[in-house]
């Protein structure tokens, strides 16, 4: 494994070249072109905030900020694994005709949602300050979470895209699964009292890394490093799996293609 | 690695693919149909070993899917072997599919850094390069433009030159050498000979074994999935075409043969059918019938003998041992019922080596009695060269006594070199009446290892200096 870190830090160049061909290309041909890696996130949270302020209220002062500091990175994480499952598959052309670490894919591919995500903060900041919030000195915090966000998403991302080549049909399976992890971590609603909701909200590790999100932009508080740390072990333990089964089966990619 | 002056070592590398009949990758296939097998197992590589040293050169050649294009690609780690081992020392850039990752929307420039990205390359590493590439690439006035405007030519020389600029110390090449117009051709060439003398290892995918003969020390003939000869190039080839033209060939003669066979069955069913037919009819009808035979054949024997140089064709069907071009003349008196080319053992074939004796076997009838007859042939090269000619008067000057129904065989002593070439024959009186003349009744095809040249084998021997150099005695080096 240790070899193929090393082989990929080599064509670093390559992933830099596909994270800028991806973040160019998507909107390209479009009117608004990059601006839609803002505007739409901005019409989700306007969505989500119409819904849960006047159609089921939640409660929850100032909720449009409360939402968007836990929206934002959430769709960062379920794009990663939704897109990055097909990673492989989509490169079909450049898997079957030329060899380069296979790895580079869905590094690539999650690396561009990480960085999409990062310009999406800029607003982010700013949405603080308006809303009044505030800087505070816990925003140091800030670059920890992210990359604890990161390696969970990178390492279930290169699980799944493995997977999705020799079973296609792991691409839908995962859509729908992201549709329902939502509704079991805290993004659009606080952790409920139930009992049963509850323990499923603790487990979930991606509930610690959002609830951290929400201290460090919304309270302005210091996230609890504990939990943090179970996300982390959890976020390591996907990320050499991933890595682990991608390297065995990579070897049959071109073949399965 | 065994051995550290070796750049690549493969050792009995085995490669089987699936070929899907339905491939299912969906759950409801697999579910489904989990018991029918949907696929074969094809072995495409059945155990190759060889070794490369640093700064060799090798080419492999063999017919489509030998396996040659898939030990390439297990050269690249497209794909891993089933059984045994790759190794191999030193960065490895691979010529076989050249331009990936080439974005149509994007300058020359821009896809010169993805495409080598794609090779490994760091951001410094290809601002060193970059003015080689574009010099290479004879591209300087358009390296700006986004490359879809480029022409095809442009864009495969673009290509080559980020490939061949990776500086690795292996290069990989399939089937490539065919970028640009010949002045390309040429500086590709001599860049890769350059290279080679600076030590990079090549190993290169061919049809064309006059440019692998020119850079590689070595060449390995795969066929089947196996080695089955290497060593220098210009004599490996030699026998790989000799090969590859036999097998050719066989496989023309294959198909004259069993055209040949049809026709004949088809011929034997006719002839059982108008024999059946002749038995049906009555005493009378059949004596009816004879006599106006009789009759219309006598007044064909007046108009002939009052203008012998009249000779009708008296069959407008051409006969199924014939081929279908054939010109058929003559009185009918007698007639060829059926000719083979054979060899001597009496099996029927169509290709012969220079050398080996041609058995042309005849069957005739005679419809009258006590006829007088000259049997010949004449061979024709296909350009139209009278190639040789002769007949039984010319042999012995004693007619032939024909029978009702008799057969010849004459064995010819064959020495002609490879060409295409007609057989005709002819059956003549005595008197010089055509009986049955046909032009084209055969083709055959001549084969030989040697490259001796002209016409017809004249046979000789050289002594220089006291030394003799027969012919077929060729050194074929190590093999």
């Amino acid at each position: 494994m240790f070899k193929t870190f090393k082989e990929i830090i080599n064509y670093r160049e390559m992933i830099i070249n596909l994270v800028k061909k991806d973040l160019r290309g998507r909107y390209k041909g479009s009117v608004f072109g990059f601006l839609w890696t803002f505007i739409n996130p901005l019409f989700q949270l306007l969505i989500y905030t119409l819904a849960f302020t006047y159609i089921l209220d939640s409660g929850i002062e100032q909720y449009y900020l409360w939402l968007f500091v836990a929206l934002i990175p959430w769709i960062f994480f379920s794009s990663s694994i939704v897109g990055g499952s097909t990673s492989i598959r989509a490169s079909k052309d450049l898997v079957t005709k030329i060899y380069f670490p296979r790895e580079v894919l869905p590094i690539a591919y999650v690396t561009s949602c990480f960085v999409n995500m990062l310009l999406t903060f800029i607003i982010i900041f700013i949405t603080v300050i308006i809303a009044g919030r505030g800087i505070h000195l816990s925003i140091c915090m800030l670059p920890v979470v992210w990359i604890i966000e990161y390696i969970l998403a990178l390492g279930m991302a290169m699980f799944f895209s493995a997977i999705t080549v020799y079973f296609r049909d792991m691409e839908h399976i995962m859509g729908i699964i992201l549709q329902g992890w939502i509704y079991l971590t805290p993004v659009l609603f606080q952790i409920p009292d139930k009992a049963v909701a509850k323990a499923i909200m603790t487990i979930n590790p991606m509930s610690p890394i959002i609830l951290a999100y929400r201290d460090i932009l919304y309270d302005g508080v210091f996230p609890s490093s504990e939990r943090l740390l179970y996300s982390l072990g959890f976020a390591l333990f996907f990320f050499f799996l991933g890595f682990f089964a991608f390297g065995r089966l990579k070897r049959h990619f071109a073949e399965e293609l | 690695m065994d051995n550290s002056n070796n750049a690549i070592e493969v050792k009995n590398i085995k490669k089987k693919f699936k070929i899907f009949i339905d491939k299912g990758s969906e759950l409801k296939e697999r579910i489904l149909f989990k018991e029918r097998k949907q696929y074969e197992e094809r072995e495409v590589l059945k155990g190759i070993s060889f070794d490369v040293k640093k700064g060799e050169a090798i080419g492999l050649i063999g017919h489509n899917g030998c396996g040659k294009s898939t030990t390439l690609k297990l050269l690249t780690r497209i794909y891993y072997p089933d059984e045994g081992t790759i190794e191999m020392d030193g960065r490895v850039s691979s010529l076989i599919e050249l331009g990936a990752g080439f974005h149509p929307d994007m300058s020359g420039r821009e896809n010169i850094y993805t495409n080598a990205s794609i090779f490994g390359l760091s951001h410094k590493e290809i601002d060193e390069r970059l003015e080689d590439i574009i010099e290479f690439s004879e591209l300087e006035d358009f390296i700006d433009n986004p490359v879809r405007t480029y022409s095809s030519g442009m864009y495969m020389r673009l290509a080559f030159s980020v490939a061949i600029n990776v500086d690795a110390d292996i290069l990989l090449i399939d089937e490539i050498l065919a970028v640009g117009d010949a002045n390309f051709q040429r500086k590709c060439f001599d860049r890769l000979r350059e290279l080679k003398r600076k030590g990079t290892t090549i190993v290169i995918v061919s049809h064309s074994l006059g440019q692998i003969e020119q850079i590689c020390d070595t060449t390995y003939w795969i066929e089947d999935g196996l080695i089955k000869e290497s060593g220098i190039p210009r004599f490996v080839h030699e026998r790989y075409m000799y090969e590859m033209e036999r097998k050719r060939i066989l496989q023309v003669e294959k198909e004259q043969l069993r055209r040949q066979q049809r026709r004949r069955a088809e011929a034997e069913k006719k002839e059982e059918e108008e024999a059946r037919k002749e038995a049906k009819k009555s005493e009378r009808q059949k004596a009816k019938e004879e006599a106006k035979r009789q009759k219309e054949e006598e007044e064909r024997q007046k108009a002939i003998a009052e203008n012998p140089e009249i000779v009708d064709n008296f069959k407008k069907e051409i006969p199924f041992f014939c081929e279908q071009d054939a010109i058929r003349v003559g009185t009918g008196e007698a007639e060829f019922t059926d000719v083979k080319l054979t060899d001597k053992d009496g099996n029927e074939k169509y290709i012969f080596d220079t050398d080996e004796d041609i058995y042309l076997r005849i069957k005739y009838k005679a419809h009258k009695e006590g006829l007088k007859g000259v049997l010949g042939f004449g061979v024709f090269r296909q350009d139209g060269l009278h190639c040789y000619g002769t007949n039984t008067a010319i042999e012995s000057n004693q007619p032939i006594d024909l029978q009702k129904s008799g057969e010849a065989v004459i064995r010819i002593k064959n020495n002609l070199l490879p060409a295409y070439y007609y057989l005709d024959t002819a059956l003549h009186g005595i008197d010089g009446v055509k009986y049955d003349d046909i032009v084209r009744t055969k083709t055959f095809m001549t084969a030989s290892f040697l490259h001796d040249i002209g016409i017809s084998r004249i046979k000789s021997t050289f002594t220089v200096d006291g030394k003799t150099y027969k012919m077929g005695e060729q050194e074929h080096g190590e093999q």
